[in-house]
């Protein structure tokens, strides 16, 4: 009798700190809860391992199923029990008022979760999408533990991990990520493919599972979930118009933050620790995203300790800004081959750029080096023919870009471009001058300058057209430039058939793409890649694609850069993907003070 | 009399309606499209959602009808619906000219009273070391580029002094948190402010105190500052009279250099972002209201050059 009461006095006393330590904003452990600890044969109970407040309570309620209810458990021993709470409660103490600061130029206008392109990327830890990117460029399970595809690559099923909560108590459930992509789907022009294109979806709570049937084959559907934000249906399904819908907060999320308060005149969003969490605990109370318009200013705040890292989706920290940080000793730089590039663009559909002997002659002109040098800084490499750069999954060695200007000359004459009347500028095989269009946009003035000096080295007139941003869209859709340059963010690669292809295919067309390339055996190469969701196929197509370039040159890659993400010595932990960079959920759960 | 308030009513009127027109032929010349805008660049969607959403936008119809739909929204005191901020015009534009009329206004107001006074000192003892000093640092001021004091501002006081925060209007809505978060930017404006009124009234007092008038002053006993200020400098305010009215313009437009340095979100920003996104709505709304704020302006300048220099009410 004594005994149990010791038991009864002790489990209480568990419950009570927890309860009381989680504070008032969470709610005691509802029926689902209760519910998932019960479906479990063992608990996952290890003592002092317990790392969030979702595997302490399980513990705790098995413990209590076995003491009173009879329950066939193997409950953990009271000293365990004990233990991991005093454990667990300890380091959400030391945590208190902990806060993880991040710097960024990517500024959120609007208050919009739908509607702000920033926002909808910083969402992802608050309401982390079903897929991601792993380090290696391989997509992988977020919220799901694995996915399967039919056959024919109609019909997808993704099974949810069990142990996802909302920040409001409730279980994330299968109904949530088929409610979200039907109404992305609905609710935003960027998603409406899936609108037009999804036959029938289902979800089953007992295999905690949703399939999305399509009426037509899908390969790339587990990347495009890597994008979209999962959304507590019983939240949102009352919202007609997402994208005019206002608030600042909060916002209920599933991630190990949720969204706390999107303060636009203070410049930041605060995130908060998710109580009802079951992964591994995150070191900090709140994530703040600090917005600095100015890059020079951002570099002042980390130089004070007033942030610890930087983030900009796509981008690295500024190159010429590295030295300054270094010189202070306060700051170690995480470095990852960027999977976007910049790249010299030809059009195609116009002589002399259409002609294959022409682009080879060409890409001998082009000083690499002195590109890396001179535009990364050192963070860069010079690429290899075959455009795509090695943070890519299945990347392909092909052979190294070579300046080499007497070359170039060589094969331009080989070509039949050469310099008849002997004005110093090469003459096409109609005998006219060769006056090239380098069309630009402002930012990339400076290298355009450089590339114009190379080309102009072995005999083309180069016309720089530097215009504005919209100018450069519509003349480009227009085909009213012979070079120009571009960039290819991470996302940019890939999109369509993946591996750059998007760019190319002249079948697309939107803001950024070129549309120039209509070589039936490249849309071949983008149709087969587009067409299997095995593997092995991808890699024999990706490889093929690869190679494809590196024969054709349809662009020349300048340079591959790395993305450099300098971050605060004090703190250890960082991880980056090819995809969103630091921002990604294994950083914000294992980033901590040394 | 009344013949001159209908002339100046019928000019400030059609004043008004070109305003009009030109705040929605404006944006609509410069290159590019909204709606490819609004979608991003990596993103590929069909060409029917295009028509789509240009249609949800009212951009798919003649200009003429679009223009009719401007004016006819105009007179319900309908500004529009922003295509990138989601909330209707007139509520973005309220949010941010009330932290714009602060910051930039507070920097005016200052800026008027300092370089009004330390230039009629200038002015009135020209030969002084004092008066010498001011205009030196003045002159330096009104030459250097904003962007470049802002962050030199920021670099002494916020970062290696400590004193004040980084960027925003504030951490938390209190008054301390506000006052600190615009300590450096109200500075800065109010310096660049003062610079310019401090030279145009040390050049005018320097012409003004020669006049008879002054002299006769003097000759009743009046002591300097009274003859400074209430005779030279009333005269010699005209111009300032002048400049503030332009600056009025400024309060509504933001200082995009400060805002930027300084991460605010204030008129100036709203109106770069509006450029480079192509946001009609926002445009006009703003290209609107700045420009009813200068028409009101030069009314009161009108007016107050009548209060201040008689002549000016006298008839020709």
């Amino acid at each position: 009798m004594q005994h149990n009461l010791k038991k009864v006095l002790i489990g209480i006393l568990i419950l009570l700190i927890l309860n009381a330590s989680l504070g008032a904003g969470a709610p005691s452990s509802s029926g689902a809860e209760a519910k998932a600890g019960i479906g479990n044969e063992t608990p996952k109970v290890q003592g002092p391992e317990f790392q969030s407040k979702g595997e302490i309570s399980e513990g705790i309620l098995a413990y209590m199923q076995a003491v009173y209810l009879g329950a066939a458990l193997r409950p953990p021993d009271e000293a365990t029990l004990s233990k991991a709470a005093s454990a667990y409660l300890l380091q959400l103490e030391k945590t208190k008022g902990s806060v993880l600061k991040i710097a960024t130029p990517n500024t959120v206008k609007s208050a919009s979760l739908f509607g702000d392109y920033s926002l909808g990327i910083f969402a992802h830890l608050s309401n982390p999408p079903l897929m991601k990117m792993d380090a290696n460029g391989k997509l992988v399970g977020q919220l799901v533990d694995c996915y399967e595809v039919s056959e024919n690559n109609t019909r997808w099923t993704f099974y949810l991990k069990d142990e996802l909560y909302w920040s409001d108590g409730k279980k994330v459930s299968p109904k949530d990520a088929e409610f979200t992509i039907r109404y992305y789907g609905k609710k935003t022009p960027s998603a409406r493919w899936i609108n037009d294109t999804l036959k029938s979806s289902s979800f089953s709570e007992a295999e905690n599972s949703v399939t999305f049937k399509f009426n037509k084959p899908y390969t790339r559907i587990n990347l495009e979930f890597a994008t979209y934000n999962l959304l507590p249906a019983h939240i949102w399904e009352k919202i007609e118009e997402p994208q005019k819908y206002i608030h600042e907060g909060s916002y209920v999320g599933c991630g190990p933050y949720f969204l706390k308060r999107i303060e636009l005149k203070a410049g930041k969003l605060v995130f908060e620790r998710n109580p009802y969490w079951r992964g591994p605990m995150p070191a900090f109370e709140c994530v703040e995203i600090h917005f600095y318009s100015n890059l020079d200013v951002a570099t002042l705040a980390l130089e004070n300790g007033e942030v610890d890292t930087y983030y900009k989706y796509a981008s690295s920290y500024p190159y010429p800004n590295i030295e300054q940080l270094k010189k202070t000793e306060k700051f170690d730089f995480l470095e990852k081959t960027n999977v976007g590039l910049i790249f010299l663009g030809f059009n195609l559909k116009k002589a002399p750029l259409s002609d294959r002997a022409f682009r080879e002659a060409l890409s001998y002109a082009l000083n690499y080096e002195e590109l890396v040098a001179l535009e990364t800084l050192g963070y860069g490499e010079v690429a290899n023919r075959g455009f795509v750069p090695p943070s890519m999954e299945y990347y392909k060695e092909t052979e190294k870009l070579k300046y080499n200007p007497a070359k170039a000359r060589e094969l331009m004459k080989k070509a039949g471009y050469e310099d008849r009347n002997e004005n110093g500028i090469l003459e096409n095989k109609e005998g006219d001058d060769l006056r090239l269009t380098l069309l630009v946009r402002q930012d990339s003035a400076r290298t355009a300058e450089l590339l114009s000096e190379y080309l102009e080295e072995i005999g083309l007139e180069i016309e720089v057209k530097n215009v504005d941003q919209d100018t450069w869209f519509t003349l480009k859709d227009d085909y009213k430039y012979d070079l120009t340059v571009t960039r290819s963010t991470p996302w940019g690669m890939l999109m369509h058939a993946s591996w750059g292809s998007g760019y190319f295919d002249s079948r697309r067309s939107g803001k950024g793409v070129l549309h120039t390339l209509e070589d039936p055996a490249f849309l071949q190469l983008c149709d087969e890649l587009l067409a299997t969701t095995d593997s092995a196929e991808l890699e024999k197509s990706a490889h093929a694609l690869q190679a494809y370039y590196a024969e054709n040159l349809p662009a020349i890659p300048l340079y591959w850069n790395r993305v450099v993400t300098p971050f605060n010595r004090d703190f250890e932990g960082w991880a980056a993907d090819p995809l969103y960079g630091i921002y990604n959920l294994e950083t914000f759960v294992e980033v901590r003070k040394k | 009399m009344i013949s001159t308030a209908v002339k100046k009513t019928f000019r400030y009127l059609s004043s008004f309606a070109l305003i009009v027109s030109l705040n929605f032929a404006l944006p609509r010349l410069m290159p590019g499209d909204p709606v490819k805008n609004l979608i991003g660049e990596d993103v590929y969607v069909s060409d029917l959602v295009i028509e789509e959403l240009r249609a949800e936008l009212g951009l798919n119809r003649p200009l003429l009808e679009q223009f009719l739909a401007y004016i006819q929204a105009l007179l319900r005191f309908d500004l529009g619906y922003s295509y990138h901020l989601h909330s209707p015009v007139a509520e973005v534009l309220q949010e941010r000219i009330g932290w714009t009329l602060l910051f930039v206004g507070v920097s005016v107001g200052l800026g008027a009273g300092l370089g009004v006074f330390l230039g009629a000192y200038a002015g009135w003892k020209p030969e002084t070391k004092l008066s010498r000093g001011l205009s030196c640092g003045f002159i330096l001021l009104s030459c250097t580029p904003p962007y470049f004091l802002a962050l030199l501002f920021l670099g002494i006081f916020a970062f290696k002094l400590g004193l004040f925060p980084f960027k925003g209007f504030y951490d938390t809505l209190t008054l301390g948190s506000i006052a600190s978060h615009l300590f450096l930017p109200v500075s800065v404006l109010a310096l660049f402010s003062a610079s310019r009124n401090f030279l145009i009234l040390r050049g005018s007092v320097i012409q003004e105190k020669e006049e008879l008038y002054a002299l006769y002053a003097r000759a009743k006993g009046l002591y300097e500052r009274e003859i400074l200020f209430r005779h030279v400098v009333k005269n010699a305010s005209l111009p300032i009279i002048t400049l503030l009215a332009l600056d009025f313009g400024f309060l509504f437009s933001g200082a995009l250099f400060i805002e930027i340095v300084f991460s605010l979100n204030g008129m100036g920003t709203l109106i770069y972002d509006a450029i480079i996104g192509k946001d009609y709505p926002v445009l006009q709304g703003a290209f609107l209201l700045i420009a009813l704020a200068v028409l009101i302006a030069n009314i009161l300048a009108d007016f107050l050059y009548a209060v201040v220099d008689p002549r000016v009410r006298r008839p020709a």
